[in-house]
């Protein structure tokens, strides 16, 4: 305990130097002279317990000019040193009791020695000491009561010693002395009597015989009591209270720790952790920070313990902290200094009350709020704000980590960066929403692709981590729009039923023509031998031989074998015949046409074409001829059980005939390759009359050629003759189509396809011709559609009127968007698909279909996508191959 | 596989074959080296065909993978363009006299560019601005609200694409910390307090700065300058939406920067700017086009003038009518490959920004006014001469010489098509037949 009080003393002491002026200082130094001179009276006058009183007075000799030099300021130290004066009269002059005072001074004086005004004080109570048993205890009887007066009071105290110094015997000035200095410690040292038992120190007080005169020296001017303990530091109300504190288990506790660090040794170590304290004397109160003390200094406590002990004249340390574990901290705090500079001050916002005073900060960073301008600092320097500052908004902000914290610190990084890269794919997948929609929608009935079966080799040599736009080059998934377009083109697709009713009518019609053909040309040969009737032309083209009729749609020639084969084709050749100046046959063969070349025809389609070249121009007469004949031919062909009945119409303006079943008509229109020599047939024959008409053969000829381009170019476009189909209903279902002819129609259509540059699948065509139009190709100002099949510049569209081009374009143009919006459907006229049930897209890598491989038959036929989505499965599934390898 | 003769090998191969095998070899040897009694001479590398891989499987078309790394690759077609298409087209009568349209659209031009006056008061304030702001990059002092890495002009400024009446010019800060808004704010503030001092020496009037969702903007009297502000790119992630700016402005800003830098690179022809200007003022002046933003403009620009198989550049009325056809013809719709955006990753397309409404409508309006356009109209849709007080004439029938030009409905519909909605096709046919 004395250690203890020491050590809180010296601090005292050197506080007070620190805080008081020069004169303090002065005092202090007169001090350091007094010891030796004291030690040596001491050492003449041992022998007398009385000598002390010389001593003494030499000593306060001393002392006196310094006491009444700096009246309250000493008075403070000197409270301090009391503390520790009185416990060592406590502790040592107590019990070892009066008769040897000597001994127990120089013990206990000593270490005092080091600071004078301990030692002035131990002069003083040893002495009291000393003569404990006299009069003394008087003087502690008036110990309780106490000024209020702080300030006069100390000078009052030490004028009063010095006064007495001339008559030393007198215990009353001694005791006043006492009294003045250490009322609060005398509380103490009842209880130290109590305990001791030594003698009653409470008799002592109650017998209040010196009482009343200690008393009467202190002016008291608001006389006030105060109970203080010293140990807890805290103030009584009254003497019960007091007496109760002192009784108190709190107290005794406090006691108990504060003796036990005494005798424990070392002050230094007593108290606190080690760590980065800093202790408040005052309050005896240990912060962990300087923040922490800085806001204790602060705090209202504090306040109250200042407060009272100024009015109890104690000694006020300066606010500066008592740091512990000195060395330690010393460099901490340096480096502390250094480094921590509050960052972010920008974040903290005040709210401000109706005064315009801050009331409370608010950091906007770590979202909490403090009411303490010095808890902000102090946030403001934390290892929490500043990590939020470096996350927040300063990225290379250093801040230093703790090791202890480290491996927290890896985990929480860890997680900091699975959380980040989950927003950043959550930010990129809101980027991709879109897209990613739109994927799924275009790829939508991949499924349906993929599950055809064992892929094709090509797709086993690439690497598909990589691209899957190439696995996909060769075979394009089904999107939505290939699926509507395929099953509108198979409800317009017709049936198998009337497909062959049509063959078989156009079969029969062609070769009832050929007989016919047969007939004319044998009539030719007998009736006019005279000509030299050879046949050199012959439509032999790829025809093979035996060919009944124009099923492959080429021409269909009516020669014989034996009638020469120059290898020619078409009506080039035809219009050497006549140079050659061979007698050829009449009607020289016969092509389909139209549609049914173009295998264009669609349900409800009755009405197929077909064109005879004849070697001349065909007249009227040929045409009645024909169809004279012609039902004479037919009915011959039919088989026996064919009840149909065929009629032979006579068009002469269409320069055609007509045969029909009843449901199906064949338009069969006669025409020649010298219709196109107008100079040939100028003026000369102009036995026109008889010719028919001109524009009608050239037609004909023209869908000859027709045919021929649409076999030759469209046909081997991809996608081409399906969306020409949905094109042809589409024209036949919305009047703004219906002007567009066919044959522009399909120059459209093959142009568009042929411009894409690759395959394109059902759904991509069509709507690609419908950008096409959208984007005003039909337009006045569009380049119009040039017919390969004319020498001549020749727009196949013909005149369209400038209202019927503005409303094709419009109508594009809704049907683009209306695909573009998944209502291909619409566009089509047909009830929307249902979605695949297997749902390609987005959704299907979540929930992926678990797939047999029965029809995957080896392993490295299989698909590379099998992944593991059905890897157990696999797994068993080789499992239970594997016997069969062994095999 | 079949030919493995070894249980053990069996087994061990088994155990990759969903995932990983280019490693089957190894595989194969280290068994064997374990085994010992293996005949690995009958794998052979071709018949092995694993890919390493570790989640799911690329081949099936997205199938088993996470949607995170399925390749952009939107299996989508150019739409049909008609300057491409040029072969399968031949014109086969003679072009139509342009001239009126030429005309039109220079004149359009002249009165779009801003005047010298306007040049130079721009200049001086972004020359100004620059240097405070290249002040602060180097040497920030006591400047602590943000620490800036880099200033950039960009947009239409950088470009030379401003427009009359539009003396905005753009500037891009790129910050090394984050761009929180108290940062802006006292970026802000520096600025203007330095820009102050600066336009004080000058003996020039005040400017003054608000700051923005994007940043903030410096006005002086006749001119002003958006400070866009952008942080460095691997802070992106570190972006919070509470906290800083937005992640999608932060980023746009950052694509701005890229953008200038491909215009200066591949758009500088002047024939580009002037198409620029004119597809931006046609674009604010019709209400469906407005939502295209300047980048997609100046890549449709680019397109119509560069992209054509002689690599020539084209006519201005040959890209105009061009660039109204290709919108027309749903190059910014879904489903097409519209225009890759050079300065995104792979596949990105500069359209898909729009919403898909937006998308509808800007195809219908382009539609419409590509009609327009056809039957005469050229001088309504380039502003030369308002329309009916100042209508917008995508959304009205007009009447050209007799043929009836109509408004087309919208496509979009928000909920997948009920069946038996009418259909919205005949809508247009039905008011031209009216």
């Amino acid at each position: 305990m004395a250690a203890n009080n020491y050590f809180g003393f010296t601090h005292g002491g050197t506080q007070y130097g620190a805080a008081t002026a020069g004169a303090a200082y002065g005092g202090q130094t007169g001090y350091a002279v007094a010891p030796a001179a004291t030690a040596a009276t001491y050492g003449t006058q041992r022998a007398a317990a009385t000598g002390y009183d010389t001593a003494y007075q030499a000593a306060a000799a001393t002392q006196a000019a310094h006491a009444h030099a700096h009246a309250a300021a000493a008075a403070a130290s000197a409270y301090d040193a009391s503390k520790s004066a009185y416990y060592q009269q406590a502790a040592a002059a107590y019990p070892s009791a009066a008769p040897q005072p000597q001994p127990a001074y120089d013990t206990t004086a000593k270490p005092a020695y080091s600071t004078p005004a301990t030692y002035a004080q131990n002069n003083i109570i040893i002495q009291g000491g000393g003569r404990a048993g006299a009069g003394a205890k008087a003087a502690y009887g008036s110990v309780y009561t106490a000024t209020t007066a702080a300030a006069s009071y100390p000078a009052q105290a030490y004028t009063a010693p010095a006064a007495q110094q001339a008559k030393p015997a007198t215990n009353r000035g001694n005791s006043a002395y006492d009294t003045a200095l250490y009322n609060a410690a005398t509380m103490y040292v009842a209880q130290q009597n109590k305990t001791a038992a030594n003698t009653g120190w409470k008799n002592y007080n109650k017998s209040g015989v010196g009482a009343g005169q200690a008393r009467r020296p202190k002016p008291p001017p608001k006389a006030q009591q105060l109970h203080y303990c010293d140990v807890c530091r805290i103030s009584c109300a009254g003497p019960q209270t007091y007496k109760e504190h002192l009784e108190g288990q709190k107290h005794k506790k406090k006691e108990a720790a504060a003796k036990a660090n005494s005798s424990g040794g070392s002050g230094a170590g007593g108290r606190g952790s080690g760590g980065a304290a800093l202790r408040c004397e005052l309050c005896d109160v240990t912060c962990t920070g300087a923040d922490a003390y800085a806001a204790h200094v602060r705090g209202i406590k504090h306040q109250k313990v200042v407060k009272l002990h100024t009015m109890l004249g104690k000694p006020i340390p300066s606010t500066e902290p008592t740091k512990l574990s000195a060395d330690k901290e010393g460099e901490k705090e340096e480096d502390d200094g250094e480094e921590v500079q509050p960052v972010g001050q920008d974040y903290i916002e005040e709210i401000r009350g109706d005064d315009g005073k801050p009331q409370s900060f608010n950091c906007k960073l770590c979202d909490c709020k403090f009411n303490d301008p010095n808890a902000k600092e102090m946030h403001m320097k934390g290892r929490r704000h500043r990590l939020q500052y470096k996350k927040k908004v300063q990225p290379d902000l250093e801040v230093k980590v703790k090791p202890s914290m480290h491996q927290r610190k890896l985990a929480e990084a860890k997680a900091q960066r699975m959380l980040v890269r989950d927003e950043m794919w959550a930010r990129r997948r809101m980027h991709e929403g879109i897209e990613d929609d739109e994927r799924a929608y275009w790829e939508s009935g991949a499924e349906a692709w993929w599950a055809r079966g064992p892929l094709p080799p090509h797709m086993h040599h690439h690497h598909h981590g990589m691209s899957m736009g190439y696995g996909n080059v060769g075979r394009r998934p089904e999107t939505s729009d290939d699926r509507h377009v395929i099953a509108r083109h198979a409800e317009i697709y017709p049936e198998e039923q009337e497909l062959q009713q049509i063959q078989r009518v156009v079969s029969h019609t062609e070769k009832a023509l050929k007989s016919l053909s047969d007939a004319l040309a044998e009539q030719a040969q007998s009736k006019g031998a005279a000509k030299p009737q050879v046949k050199v032309e012959d439509k032999k083209d790829d025809k093979p031989e035996g060919k009944e009729d124009g099923r492959d749609n080429q021409l269909f020639s009516f020669m014989g074998e034996g009638e020469g084969n120059n290898g020619g084709s078409g009506e080039a050749n035809a219009s050497g015949t006549a140079a050659a100046g061979t007698v050829a046959r009449a009607l020289k063969g016969v092509m389909r046409v139209g549609l049914l070349a173009k295998g264009l025809l669609l349900r409800g389609d009755k009405d197929v074409r077909l064109v005879v070249l004849c070697h001349d121009r065909p007249t009227i007469t040929l045409l009645k001829r024909v169809a004279a004949d012609l039902p004479q031919h037919l009915h011959r062909l039919k088989a026996p059980n064919d009840e149909s009945k065929y009629k032979v119409d006579l068009l002469p303006a269409e320069g055609a005939v007509q045969v029909s079943d009843g449901t199906v008509n064949v338009l069969v229109s006669l025409t020649s390759a010298v219709m196109r020599e107008p100079a040939e047939g100028g003026d000369a024959k102009r036995d026109d009359k008889d010719v028919l008409p001109r524009q009608k053969c050239l037609d004909a000829l023209a869908a000859l050629r027709h045919a021929k381009w649409f076999q030759a170019r469209a046909a081997s476009l991809q996608s081409c003759v399906i969306i020409i189909r949905i094109m042809r209903d589409l024209c036949r279902r919305i009047p703004n189509w219906t002007p567009l002819n066919p044959y522009a129609m399909e120059l459209l259509v093959s142009g568009v396809m042929q411009s894409a540059g690759g395959a394109l699948s059902p759904g991509e065509a069509l709507r690609r011709v419908m950008e096409a139009v959208a984007g005003g190709l039909l337009l006045e100002q569009g380049p119009g559609l040039r017919d390969p099949c004319e020498k001549e510049l020749v727009d196949a569209l013909g005149n369209l009127a400038p209202q019927q081009r503005e409303d094709l374009t419009a109508s594009a143009q809704q049907f683009l968007r209306q695909i573009a919006f998944r209502q291909i459907h619409k566009v089509l006229d047909m009830e929307p698909l249902p979605k695949l049930k297997t749902g390609g897209g987005a959704n299907s890598w979540k929930f992926p279909r678990k797939r047999r491989r029965s029809h995957t038959d080896h392993d490295h036929d299989t698909p590379n996508g099998e992944g593991k989505i059905g890897r157990t499965e696999e797994i068993k599934a080789e499992v239970a191959d594997k016997p069969a390898i062994k095999k | 596989m079949k030919k493995l003769q070894s249980t053990s090998l069996n087994f061990s191969v088994l155990s990759f074959r969903s995932g990983v095998c280019v490693f089957v070899i190894c595989v194969c040897e280290c068994v064997a080296a374990i085994s010992g009694n293996l005949r690995i001479t009958t794998v052979k590398n071709s018949s092995i065909r694993f890919i390493i891989k570790g989640r799911g499987m690329p081949g099936r078309g997205g199938m088993g993978r996470p949607p995170f790394n399925r390749p952009r690759v939107l299996m989508l077609r150019p739409p049909f363009d008609l300057i491409l298409a040029e072969p399968a087209f031949p014109r086969c009568k003679p072009a139509p006299d342009d001239t009126a349209l030429t005309q039109a659209l220079l004149k359009r031009h002249a009165e779009l560019c801003p005047t010298p006056a306007e040049q130079a008061a721009v200049l001086s304030l972004v020359t100004k601005l620059q240097t405070v702001l290249d002040n602060l990059v180097v040497a920030p002092g006591d400047f602590a609200a943000c620490q800036l890495e880099e200033v950039r002009q960009v947009g239409s400024y950088k470009k030379g694409t401003m427009m009359a009446c539009k003396n905005v010019a753009d500037i891009v800060v790129i910050m090394k910390t984050l761009p929180t808004k108290e940062a802006v704010e006292g970026l802000s503030n520096k600025v203007n307090e330095e820009l102050n001092k600066l336009m004080r020496a000058e003996g020039l009037g005040n400017v003054s700065s608000a700051c923005h969702e994007r940043g903030f903007t410096v006005t002086a009297a006749s001119s002003a300058v958006r400070v866009l502000v952008t942080t460095l790119h691997h802070n992106l992630r570190k972006l919070e939406p509470e906290v800083h700016l937005d992640y999608k402005v932060i980023s746009s800003h950052l694509a701005a920067i890229r953008h200038s830098r491909w215009f200066e690179e591949n758009a500088h022809h002047s024939s580009i700017k002037v198409l620029i200007r004119l597809l931006r003022d046609m674009c604010a002046r019709h209400s469906g086009l407005e939502p295209l933003t300047p980048w997609m403009i100046d890549l449709l620009a680019h397109h119509c003038i560069m992209n054509n198989p002689a690599r020539q550049v084209l006519p201005i009325n040959v890209a105009f009518r061009r660039a109204l056809s290709l919108l027309a013809g749903g190059l910014f719709l879904p489903g097409c490959a519209g225009l890759p955006d050079p300065c995104e990753a792979a596949h990105a397309r500069a359209h898909t920004a729009l919403d898909l409404p937006a998308q509808d409508h800007a195809a219908a309006t382009a539609q419409t006014l590509l009609r327009v356009v056809a039957r005469g109209g050229h001088r309504y849709v380039l502003g030369l001469q308002a329309f009916e007080g100042g209508k917008d004439i995508s959304t009205e029938i007009t009447v050209w010489d007799g043929v009836v030009v109509s408004p087309l409905a919208p496509a979009y519909n928000e909920t997948p098509e009920p069946m038996d909605t009418d259909e919205k096709e005949d809508e247009g046919p039905d008011g031209v037949a009216a």
